[in-house]
């Protein structure tokens, strides 16, 4: 199959002083396929989804590497180029619908702005936005398109996002942290929605999460990234049943499991390093029961076959 | 010595709306020295109203709430400060709660002179016994809130709150800003807490997993009410409210690979407390609802020895 996405050794760095937030991470996404990034605060993962759409916030730049889409790379597109891939090709959804729609807009000239500035083919604008809405399971559309963001309860305003997401039917939608500020049953219902629309339009998906729960339930792929690098890669079944990297080890031996002893829970010591902070050695091993001389001299680098893979250098399961 | 709060109500008045919210509707439960309750439920439940009513940050409207017989919310200043030191709260994000130009030394340090706690050259060995306590190493006693991980921040937090010799910890949220690798370790942390200091713990959190992990008894919260309150093994392990069931199929599991079953979701949204609709608060969503739960507000009833559930039609 051919990839839709392939991003090869990505760096994203602090413009001013190049201090390395993202370091070579590479990864694909094929048509119809769900890959989900895993890790914690500042490992990286936000800042890649964002270098894929060119939304880096001021400040920071793209360090090396390439993003290619369908072939092309994304970081030599021009402006216009990029304009006309983003919200048609690639969509994204954010954590907080609030600060992603205006405040001061009714919310469907929002999803008609987003239909006026981009081509598209579309006869009857209005409704094909009533229509959007009505696919998001939203209540009562009409009311809805002369409504404000903040007559909406959270749960609405993300379903609101989706539907303008969806709009232009792209290939490509990344989904960042969506149900981290909802409430558990309406995450659900917002997860049920992405995945149900996921499955009918066969469109690809990259979710960015820390919740090992959303992850393990609705992708096929999946990345963890660590403290600016990723540090394995591989299928739900491999990454949940037979984790390698003992960072992945430990990320889910610290969950409570459902089955419920009540044991002391397994726990990382200790907090992620910086990216930038760690140099010439694995960044995990501060942290790590296994490491030894070299994880403290050498990076490991990511190794294994395609698609499943792990950058230590005594992963779970080999022999020494 | 328990915690005993009875019949308490919680109405707060919005002017410009010129509307009463219900934020507690009637809440009863107790809580004996030395367990942990566990509140879950999700935004607008009145988790955290009950909270502040715990502490005495605020008075109930109605009903009362009472810690080893002496009245919560209603006393005196000079009172309330006694109790402020005999129950602490902590928060969900320490770095709103601790002051950013405050040493984390000094915060603490803080604590002690207000309540009186130790004569004034005895305090700053405290404060390193009190940090030694919670795991944060001495040297970072001059450091500021900014200069620390969340983690240790919200040990510096507790710390703070183990300063005043509490017998009683309210934790609103306490692990939830934290990433997955740390939270375990603040857990950890609190159930050792728990009994080398020999604390009572209201643990209020949205997270099951966490409740489950350090809860003996449960309340689940609806909109104001109680609607299951038993001992974590029966409402997590054979819960019967329609609301518990759906909140526990709604966590996203990480043992159940791919097998989130998209097509049962619990459907709506949570009323407004402000126009809170007639009945049971739960009815307009719930798989099961009859004609009677439009009209019946359902009361707490026992299904089993230390098990209550508000909802007639599962006790049938």
């Amino acid at each position: 199959m051919s990839k839709l996405l392939a991003v090869s050794n990505l760096s994203v760095v602090i413009a001013e002083d190049r201090r390395v937030l993202v370091d070579d991470v590479s990864f694909s996404i094929e048509p119809g396929e769900a890959v989900g990034v895993v890790g914690e605060s500042g490992c990286g993962k936000t800042l890649s989804a964002l270098s894929i759409l060119g939304l880096l916030a001021r400040g920071l730049k793209i360090g090396s590497g390439a993003i290619r889409y369908l072939g092309n790379d994304l970081l030599q597109s021009s402006d216009e180029e990029l304009r006309s891939i983003r919200g048609n090709e690639i969509a994204m959804i954010y954590q907080d619908p609030m600060t992603a729609l205006n405040p001061v807009m009714k919310l469907g000239d929002q999803l008609l702005e987003v239909l006026a500035s981009h081509q598209n083919n579309i006869t009857n604008p209005k409704k094909h936005v009533l229509e959007g809405f009505a696919t998001v399971g939203i209540p009562d559309p009409k009311r809805a398109f002369d409504s404000y963001p903040h007559e909406f309860s959270g749960g609405m305003r993300q379903r609101v996002m989706i539907a303008m997401s969806l709009l232009l039917s792209p290939k490509l939608l990344i989904a960042d942290e969506p149900t981290t500020a909802l409430d558990v049953t309406i995450q659900r219902q917002i997860l049920a929605l992405v995945a149900k629309e996921q499955r009918r339009r066969n469109m690809s998906m990259l979710w960015i999460t820390h919740d090992l729960g959303v992850v393990a339930n609705l992708v096929d792929q999946v990345i963890v990234m660590y403290a600016g690098r990723i540090v394995e890669v591989g299928t739900v079944k491999e990454i949940f049943n037979s984790p390698r990297h003992p960072y992945t080890v430990g990320l889910l031996a610290s969950l409570p499991a459902s089955d419920s002893s009540k044991e002391k829970l397994a726990s990382i010591p200790g907090a992620p390093p910086k990216p930038w902070q760690v140099g010439e050695s694995c960044a995990f091993a501060p942290r790590c029961g296994k490491a030894e001389e070299i994880c403290r001299s050498k990076r490991p680098e990511l190794s294994g076959k395609t698609g499943s893979s792990v950058a230590c250098f005594f992963p779970e399961g080999a022999l020494r | 010595m328990s915690l005993e709060v009875d019949g308490v109500v919680k109405r707060y008045k919005v002017k410009a709306k010129k509307s009463t919210i219900s934020a507690l509707n009637g809440v009863t439960l107790s809580v004996k020295k030395g367990e942990t309750l566990g509140i879950v439920g999700e935004s607008g439940c009145g988790k955290s109203t009950l909270a502040r009513l715990i502490v005495g940050l605020e008075p109930p409207t109605e009903g009362s709430l009472t810690w080893s017989e002496e009245v919560l919310g209603k006393s005196v200043r000079n009172s309330l400060k006694s109790h402020h030191s005999k129950i602490q709260l902590v928060f969900q994000d320490p770095y709103s709660s601790l002051n950013p130009r405050q040493t984390i030394g000094s915060c603490i340090a803080e604590v002690i002179k207000t309540h009186k706690l130790r004569a004034i050259d005895a305090i700053d060995g405290r404060v390193n016994e009190l940090l030694s306590v919670v795991g944060i190493p001495m040297d970072m006693k001059n450091r500021f809130p900014h200069q620390l991980s969340g983690g240790q921040r919200q040990r510096v937090a507790i710390a703070r709150a183990l300063a005043s010799e509490p017998d009683l910890l309210v934790l609103d949220e306490p692990v939830s800003a934290l990433d997955v690798s740390v939270r375990a370790d603040v857990m950890n942390l609190l159930v050792e807490l728990k009994e080398w200091f020999n604390l009572t713990y209201v643990f209020i959190s949205h997270d099951l997993s966490m409740v489950r992990h350090i809860s003996d008894q449960i309340a689940v919260m609806y909109l104001g009410r109680i609607v299951e309150l038993g001992s974590w093994s029966e409402v997590l392990n054979s819960p019967r409210h329609p609301y518990t069931r759906a909140l526990i199929d709604s966590i996203p599991d990480h043992t159940k690979i791919q097998g989130i079953d998209f097509e049962n979701v619990l459907e709506g949204e949570v009323p407004d407390p402000a126009n809170l609709p007639e009945g049971c608060a739960f009815h307009l969503r719930c798989p099961i609802a009859k004609a009677s739960c439009r009209v019946e507000v359902p009361e707490l009833q026992i299904a089993k020895a230390s098990h209550l559930v508000a909802c007639p039609e599962v006790l049938k």
